[in-house]
C-alpha cells in the first residue's frame, strides 16, 4: 500500500509443474507486505505453501520444478516475480539473503567453512584473499562462533547442528542484504539452542536494520519474537496481524491454532485440536479452504471464491468473509 | 504402587575408532503402574539411549532392567516370550518408521496377528476398531503411508504399537516431526490412554508437552539424570542450573 513498504507481495500464486501437460496450485493468493527493519513471522501447517513462497522471494523456484504463475512481488520497488536469472544473481544473495530450511543439511558437506563462507562473500566485486579471511573472521565474530580462526577449517560434520546454523546465517547477512528470508531455522534445534539463534537474528536486524522473515510451524514461537505474523493454510495467506495480537485475531484458523498452545491449559486439561487435516494440495475445495475444519461455517463461506482479504487496520488483515459476525468486529 | 520397570546402574557405552563414548552413565530409573514419566534434555544427552534400553532394543554396557521385577534379558535376548507384548515403542520420526510398502492397516494386522490371534479376519476387524479409535477411518487405513499427513501416520504407528496390548508405551520425542494441530491430537490420543490404565515413558525436549502430560520427570544431561521429581515442582522451582536454562528457552 504505501510506498515505505519494502517488500509487497500480492496475490501471488505459485503453480508446480507435474507432468509436461499436468500442473499443480501450490501457491494461491498470498498478500502481505513487509515494512524496513520488521521482523515479520511466517507461519502455517506443513504443506500450507510457507516454504515456496519462501522461495519465489529468492528466485529458487525453478530448481524445484515451479514458478510464479500471477501475482506480483516487490521488493525495494522492483518486481521480482518474473524476473530473468540475471536480475536474480544481483538481488539473491546481495539484497535478500537466505537461511534455508534444514540446519543440519545446510552448508555443503565437502566444502571447509572457510570456502562457503568466501562464496558468500566473493559475489559481487571480488576480493583479495586476505581481504575475504578478515571479513569471514568477522562474520563468524557476528554470529558468535568462537576461535573462529579454527573453525574456517572445519568441515560442516564437525559442527554442532547450532553451529551450523550460525554458519548459515553468517553467509546470508556476508553482503549487507535488506532482507533475510529464514526457512524454519530452529526446526530441529534444541529448545536452548533455538533461543539462542533467535536471539541472534534479533540482534542481527537491530545492528544492520536487516528486515527479516521467519518463517516457522510454531505459533508461540514466533509470537514472543517478532512484530508482524503473517498466517497461511492451504496455499493462502489467511490474516496477517501483529504480534501482540494474537487472541485479538480475526480468522479462525488462527484463534484456533492460538488455543490449541499446550501451555495455555492446566496439565491434562481440555485440549482445543482443530478437526481433521488441511486439504491436499490439489484438493483444494472453492471458498474459504478452512470451511470443512471450521466451527462458524456458513454456506457463503463455500460461495464466495475467491475469499478477499479484507483490510480491517493498517495493520490488520484477515480472510474471513465472516470475522466481523464471528469476533464482534472490535478492532 | 508397584514398580512396573525398574532400572539402576545402567549404563551404554559406544565404542568408536578405539574411543569409549559414554552414552549413558550410571543411571536409576523406575516407572510406577499407570504412571506417565517424561525425560527431558538437549539432543546428545543419552535420551533416545535409555529409551532404547528400556524398550530392549539396546543392551546395557552395566546394569539391567526389571520388568515387574524379572530381569528383561535372558542371554542375548530381552523381553522374552509374552514379556516382549508389555513393552512397546513409538518412535520419533513418522516417516521412516512405517513401511512405505505396506497399507497402513496390514501394517497394525501383521502386529495384531503376531501378538493376538492368528485369524486373519478376526484380526482385521480389531486393526479397524484400533485405527478409528486413533482417529484413522477404514477409507484412510486402506491407503499407503506416502498418503497420509505425520499427524496420522504418528498415530497409526501409535495403533500398531498398541496392538500387542501392551502395559508400558516408550515413546521417543513422538511431536517432534508433526504439526500443532496433530500435535494436540496426539496429546488428546495420550491422555485417553493414560485413563485406560496405560503407562507412559515420554522422551521429549519439548516441555511443553512434558509438562502437560507427566507425573514425573527426569532431566538429563550428558548422560545422567541431573534432576528429577514431581513435574510440577520441577517447573516451579528447578534447582539444577541445566533445568533453568532449559525452562528459561521456552517461548512466551
Amino acid at each position: 500500500m504505501s510506498k515505505q513498504n519494502l517488500l509487497e507481495i500480492d496475490s501471488v500464486r505459485i503453480d508446480v509443474r507435474v507432468t509436461r501437460r499436468k500442473r499443480l496450485r501450490i501457491v494461491d493468493t498470498a498478500s502481505f507486505n513487509l515494512q524496513p527493519g520488521q521482523l515479520l513471522g511466517l507461519i502455517g501447517e506443513s504443506g500450507s505453501g510457507k516454504t515456496m513462497l519462501c522461495r519465489s522471494l529468492v528466485g529458487t523456484l525453478l530448481r524445484r520444478g515451479a514458478y510464479v504463475h500471477s501475482g506480483s512481488i516487490k521488493f525495494d520497488g522492483e518486481e521480482l516475480a518474473h524476473a530473468t536469472k540475471r536480475q536474480w544473481q544481483k538481488i539473491r544473495g546481495r539484497q535478500i539473503g537466505y537461511v534455508p530450511q534444514s540446519a543440519l543439511a545446510g552448508p555443503n558437506p565437502v566444502l571447509k567453512i572457510g570456502a562457503q563462507l568466501a562464496e558468500a562473500i566473493n559475489q559481487g566485486e571480488k576480493k583479495s584473499a586476505a581481504e575475504v579471511r578478515s571479513r569471514a573472521i568477522e562474520l563468524l565474530e557476528l554470529v558468535q562462533i568462537r576461535r573462529p580462526e579454527v573453525v574456517l577449517k572445519q568441515y560442516p560434520y564437525e559442527l554442532s547442528g547450532g553451529m551450523k546454523q550460525r554458519v548459515m546465517i553468517a553467509c546470508a547477512i556476508a553482503q549487507n542484504p535488506k532482507l533475510i528470508v529464514a526457512d524454519e531455522p530452529t526446526t530441529g534445534l534444541d529448545v536452548t539452542v533455538q533461543a539462542e539463534i533467535l536471539d541472534l537474528l534479533k540482534r542481527v536486524r537491530e545492528e544492520f536494520k536487516t528486515s527479516i522473515i521467519l518463517v516457522s510451524h510454531d505459533l508461540q514461537m514466533i509470537n514472543s519474537v517478532c512484530d508482524d505474523i503473517v498466517v497461511m493454510h492451504a496455499g493462502v495467506t489467511v490474516e496477517q496481524l501483529s504480534a501482540g495480537q494474537v487472541q485479538n485475531s480475526l480468522h479462525p484458523y488462527t484463534r484456533a491454532l492460538y488455543e490449541s498452545r499446550i501451555d495455555l491449559v492446566e496439565p491434562r486439561g481440555r485440549l482445543a485440536t482443530i478437526k481433521g487435516q488441511p486439504p491436499a494440495v490439489g484438493a483444494w475445495p472453492s471458498g474459504c479452504r478452512f470451511a470443512d475444519r471450521c466451527d462458524y461455517v456458513q454456506d457463503r463461506c463455500r460461495n464466495t471464491d475467491p475469499i478477499p482479504f479484507f483490510k480491517i487496520s493498517e495493520s490488520h488483515m484477515s480472510a474471513c468473509v465472516r470475522h466481523e459476525e464471528i469476533f464482534g468486529g472490535k478492532k | 504402587m508397584t514398580r512396573i520397570i525398574d532400572a539402576t546402574n545402567l549404563s551404554v557405552t559406544f565404542k568408536s575408532y578405539g574411543y569409549e563414548i559414554p552414552a549413558v552413565k550410571n543411571v536409576e530409573f523406575h516407572l510406577n503402574e499407570g504412571e506417565v514419566v517424561g525425560v527431558v534434555g538437549e539432543s546428545g544427552s543419552g535420551k533416545s539411549t535409555l529409551a532404547r534400553v528400556l524398550a530392549g532394543l539396546q543392551i546395557p554396557t552395566t546394569g539391567q532392567v526389571l520388568y515387574m521385577g524379572e530381569p528383561i534379558q535372558r542371554g542375548s535376548v530381552t523381553y522374552p516370550g509374552e514379556m516382549r507384548k508389555a513393552v512397546q515403542m513409538v518412535f520419533q520420526d513418522p516417516y521412516s518408521s512405517l513401511n512405505p510398502r505396506m497399507r497402513i492397516l496390514n501394517a497394525v494386522v501383521e502386529a495384531i496377528i503376531q501378538h493376538q490371534t492368528r485369524d486373519r479376519a478376526a484380526a482385521e476387524e480389531i486393526a479397524l476398531k484400533l485405527l478409528k479409535r486413533m482417529g484413522i477411518s477404514e477409507t484412510d487405513a486402506r491407503k499407503y503411508p506416502n498418503s497420509l499427513s505425520g499427524g496420522q501416520r504418528q498415530r497409526a504407528s501409535v495403533a500398531r504399537a498398541l496392538s500387542a496390548q501392551p502395559k508400558v508405551l516408550i515413546a521417543d520425542e513422538p511431536t517432534s516431526a508433526i504439526d500443532q494441530s496433530a500435535q494436540s491430537q496426539l496429546l488428546e490420543l495420550f491422555t485417553d490412554l493414560m485413563a485406560d490404565g496405560l503407562s507412559i515413558i515420554l522422551i521429549s525436549h519439548d516441555l511443553g508437552v512434558i509438562r502437560y502430560l507427566s507425573d514425573r520427570v527426569y532431566v538429563m544431561e550428558n548422560g545422567v539424570f541431573v534432576e528429577s521429581g514431581n513435574t510440577q515442582d520441577i517447573f516451579n522451582k528447578p534447582e539444577e542450573r541445566y533445568t533453568q536454562k532449559l525452562i528459561a528457552s521456552i517461548p512466551k
